[in-house]
């Protein structure tokens, strides 16, 4: 018989339950590793995020700058998020972070403020190698995370967009049905204007006339279209080109960044940047202290008055967020360079620019606890709060846990992976939570006993050698 | 063990930890004679050089005046000191009215602290000591006696209900002590056997803690029963007391108590012939080692003669000069940084953790790292080491609410630091491999 008629003897069976069935979950809804915004995973990316935990740090930041016009030039322009407890990593720093760039960019800050401010927000992550010893290497990163946010995309697309208007108006008309996403992504496709038969050239030199644009120099790679022998469509790589083979020196790449940059945004319509820069502490933790001042002083110069266009518009705005030992570590860089004058990192009081990141509280872990379930319920379920988890059992997760919350979920994580082990299992109460919690808290001794004789010298040994 | 002959017991010890109370009764009878006049002096010079009550030094300086108790409890301790200083012919006493005066070797002890230091006084008034009592010609020998295989190291584990999972909140009745208890000598039989390579079984031994807390009414009798929540520290104080006690007369065989012990083991941290810490990453509890040998003769350039018995032998110092040993402290500090940085991932560690797995592992006094980084850190300033050192200070204890100062900060380079991160030159990383093979 031919192999295409012949079936196996076993049949599959389908499995009956899945694993996490039981408990009213498609799967375990818990992340294990630290939040990366460019996962695809929801549990990790930083996408499931109770707002609410965090209302008071949010408002503050609100209040302090989101809302405040970006044509004040009183306004503040460094802020300092900053844990108030040392208990270390996992408090929560990064998913707010992720989701305070999404709050502003979803509507460009346009919903918050009122239309008053159009801003967009960066989120940079100092390399945890230690690598970002510089100023020069930290705006380097600013840049990566400038292009990987699209919004060089989005400005190109917008600038041609109001081209369009005036050159092309009929076409102009047609993009009206479109899709946001779609026409950011056509406007930077030469292909497109090549189908609908639009002259590159002519756009572009409709884009120039923006008064924003005059006084960059002609090698800006915006320009890059206009050279007679070759032509160029401008898309973002002409950009990443020009900053990473073009620019070499220190000055000129800053002078990009905070001066040519924040003209050609301008040009695009926003008013103002905010650079949320997480785990700021990977950068001085590897400075010597000289390297610590001259980052400071570089920092200061670029925001606040130093030779470039954005200390005069006051353009970018930047949120460093520190580690609560931090601010111990770049004190004294910080009182040279004269930043401690202006926005001092050691306070004690409250001030607009300091945004204390407290810890969470027992009712907060149940909210996460209760948002990261709610993703994952099976449809049509009618189970909410923290089922199958008991508050009791919440609250002794929490407590051993030092209500750090990335902890907390790593233990849920554990726990409902255990329960799960268990058919009979329906609940997680805090007797369980015990049980599974009697293992001695520092693991860390287990195979790494710190006295084995290989580890030590014999005194009367070394004394009687010949 | 047993005692040399013709010396005073070990357990006679004046009681108090610190042989600058020595510096700073000289100090004051050199200016007074007359008893108040001394004991005031005394007291100032107590709070000049951050002298606390117990081993630990203390971070405040108090201007306000003590209370009758602290006042009472100082001058036992002045009295204390009076009494060792005439034992070793440093003071005359004079009756009618009380006073005293210096002699000639008081005199010439002040001098040697202007000329040498505390280190040169310690090392002077552990000579006289040593001609007292020969304390530490007994400890050290005891040490490598106790432990042969573990080159003299004594291990006092103790882990407090936190360290075994239970929270102080839930610990409510006579049965949640025992269940601690349960766990606690299921972790101490495992130590002991990890550490010591014996097996014991410490179930009797357990239950005579627990009758004792029974009868000295601290632990209610059934397991049901709330014990009284103000007695929390003393029971666990009792038990942590308890237990270092079987280790130390039990199973390492001393004859004396837990507090002779003590005096002597922290007086020889002073001097640099033994060390003991409470604090050592990755264990729980006290450490004690010796970090001298005492033999009739060694070749070795790394041994400093510090005292000749009558019975020809010498005490001997592990305190390396050269350069060769220069070469092993970089290796350690390096290795040894390389494994505290495995368990915690950032750059900078603390200084104080590296100094106890250094001195542990080279068997060297606080004294001896304390040079060798200070020489390697210079070096490494002028780009002449092979590794690159950052130090740089975090919190320091004295910006803590901390009173007494547990965990003394390394001066380096003329100011103290506690955190350091060390960088390998290009070129050296195959060094590094082999170090940490090896």
């Amino acid at each position: 018989m031919s192999r295409l008629s012949r079936k196996p003897k076993e049949v599959l069976q389908e499995l009956q339950e899945g694993r996490y069935d039981r408990f009213n979950l498609t799967e375990n809804p818990f992340p294990t590793v630290p939040v990366n915004k460019d996962s695809n995973d929801r549990r990790i990316n930083g996408d499931i995020y109770e707002r609410e935990i965090r209302d008071l740090e949010y408002t503050q930041i609100e209040d302090a700058f989101l809302k405040r016009p970006q044509s004040d030039l009183n306004r503040l322009r460094i802020g300092y998020i900053c844990d108030t407890s040392y208990i270390g990593r996992g408090n929560g720093k990064s998913a707010f972070l992720v989701n305070l760039m999404g709050t502003v960019n979803r509507q460009f800050c346009l919903d918050i403020s009122q239309d008053i401010n159009k801003c967009f927000a960066l989120y940079v992550s100092p390399e945890p190698g230690g690598r970002t010893k510089t100023f020069g290497l930290f705006v380097e990163q600013i840049f990566d995370s400038i292009v990987q946010s699209n919004i060089l995309e989005i400005c190109l697309a917008s600038m041609r967009l109001d081209a369009l208007a005036v050159v092309y108006p009929d076409i102009e008309k047609e993009t009206r049905s479109m899709d946001e996403d779609t026409l950011i992504a056509e406007l930077n496709s030469d292909r497109w204007f090549a189908r609908k038969m639009i002259d590159p050239l002519k756009v572009s030199r409709k884009i120039g006339e923006n008064d924003f644009l005059q006084s960059l120099p002609p090698e800006f790679p915006l320009f890059r279209d206009r050279t007679p022998l070759f032509e160029h469509f401008v898309t973002k790589d002409a950009f990443v080109h020009y900053f990473k083979s073009d620019l070499k020196k220190p000055k000129e790449r800053l002078d990009f960044i905070f001066s040519h940059l924040v003209l050609f945004f301008m040009a695009a319509g926003f008013n103002g940047a905010y650079i949320l820069v997480d785990d700021f502490e990977r950068i001085p933790d590897f400075q010597s202290e000289r390297q610590k001042r001259d980052f400071a002083l570089e920092l200061r110069s670029c925001i606040l008055d130093g030779p470039y266009l954005n200390t005069r518009y006051g353009f970018y705005n930047i949120l460093l967020v520190l580690h609560a030992g931090v601010p111990r570590l770049i004190e004294k860089a910080w009182n040279e360079s004269g930043l401690e004058n202006r926005y001092p990192i050691s306070i004690k009081s409250s001030a607009d620019h300091w945004v204390a990141f407290e810890k969470l509280t027992p009712r907060h872990v149940l909210m996460l606890v209760g948002k990261y379930l709610s993703e994952y319920r099976l449809p049509h379920t009618q189970q909410n709060g923290v089922a199958p988890f008991t508050e009791e059992a919440i609250s002794v997760i929490a407590e051993t846990n030092e209500y750090n919350a990335a902890r907390v979920l790593r233990t849920c994580w554990d726990l409902l992976d255990q329960a799960a082990d268990d058919p009979e299992r329906k609940t997680i109460d805090a007797a369980f939570v015990r049980s599974k919690a009697e293992a001695p808290e520092f693991d860390e001794t287990e195979g790494s006993h710190p006295f084995d004789k290989s580890t030590t010298t014999d005194l009367r040994e070394k004394a009687t050698e010949t | 063990m047993a005692e040399l002959t013709g010396k005073r017991p070990l357990q006679s010890v004046k009681k108090f930890y610190f042989l600058d109370y020595f510096y700073i009764l000289l100090k004051s009878v050199e200016k007074y004679s007359e008893y108040s006049a001394v004991f005031d002096s005394f007291k100032n010079l107590k709070y000049e050089h951050h002298l606390g009550e117990s081993k630990y030094k203390k971070l405040t300086v108090e201007v306000e005046s003590p209370t009758e108790a602290q006042q009472k409890r100082y001058e036992y301790t002045f009295k204390q000191v009076i009494e060792e200083s005439i034992e070793y012919g440093l003071i005359k006493e004079i009756r009618n009215p009380e006073s005293f005066s210096l002699t000639t070797d008081g005199r010439e002890l002040l001098g040697v602290h202007e000329r040498m230091g505390l280190t040169g006084f310690n090392l002077a008034i552990f000579k006289l000591m040593e001609d007292t009592y020969e304390a530490f010609h007994i400890l050290v020998d005891f040490m490598y006696e106790a432990n042969p295989k573990g080159a003299g190291l004594l291990i006092f584990p103790h882990y407090s209900p936190r360290k075994l999972g239970l929270r102080r909140q839930r610990m409510r009745t006579s049965g949640d002590f025992r269940s601690y208890s349960d766990r606690l000598v299921r972790q101490l039989q495992a130590d002991i056997k990890h550490y010591l390579k014996r097996d014991v079984k410490l179930d009797t031994k357990k239950d005579e803690l627990l009758d004792k807390l029974t009868s000295a009414g601290l632990l209610p009798a059934r397991d049901n029963e709330p014990f009284d929540l103000r007695d929390y520290n003393r029971i666990t104080k009792r038990i942590r007391d308890f237990w270092i006690g079987y280790f130390l007369k039990d199973l390492y065989k001393f004859p004396h108590p837990m507090m002779t012990f003590d005096f002597w083991t922290y007086r020889g941290k002073q001097i640099g012939v033994i060390h003991a810490t409470e604090i050592y990453p990755f264990f729980s509890g006290k450490l004690v080692y010796p970090t001298s040998v005492v033999l009739d003769r060694t070749n070795s350039q790394d041994f400093r003669d510090v005292y000749k018995y009558n019975d020809g032998r010498r005490m001997f110092l592990h305190a390396p000069r050269g350069d060769a040993f220069q070469e092993d402290f970089v290796d350690t500090l390096l290795r040894e940084y390389l494994s505290l940085r495995r368990v915690n991932p950032n750059y900078f560690i603390s200084l104080v953790s590296l100094r106890e797995t250094v001195c542990y592992s080279l068997k060297i006094s606080w004294q001896t790292f304390g040079e060798y980084l200070d020489k390697v850190y210079r070096l490494n300033l002028l780009g002449q080491l092979r590794i690159r050192i950052a130090l740089e200070v975090d919190k320091l204890p004295e910006e803590t609410k901390a009173t007494y100062l547990k965990q003394e900060p390394v001066k380096v380079h003329g100011s103290y630091r506690n955190i350091i991160a060390i960088d390998v030159t290009k070129g050296e990383e195959n060094r590094v491999q082999a170090i940490t093979k090896a």
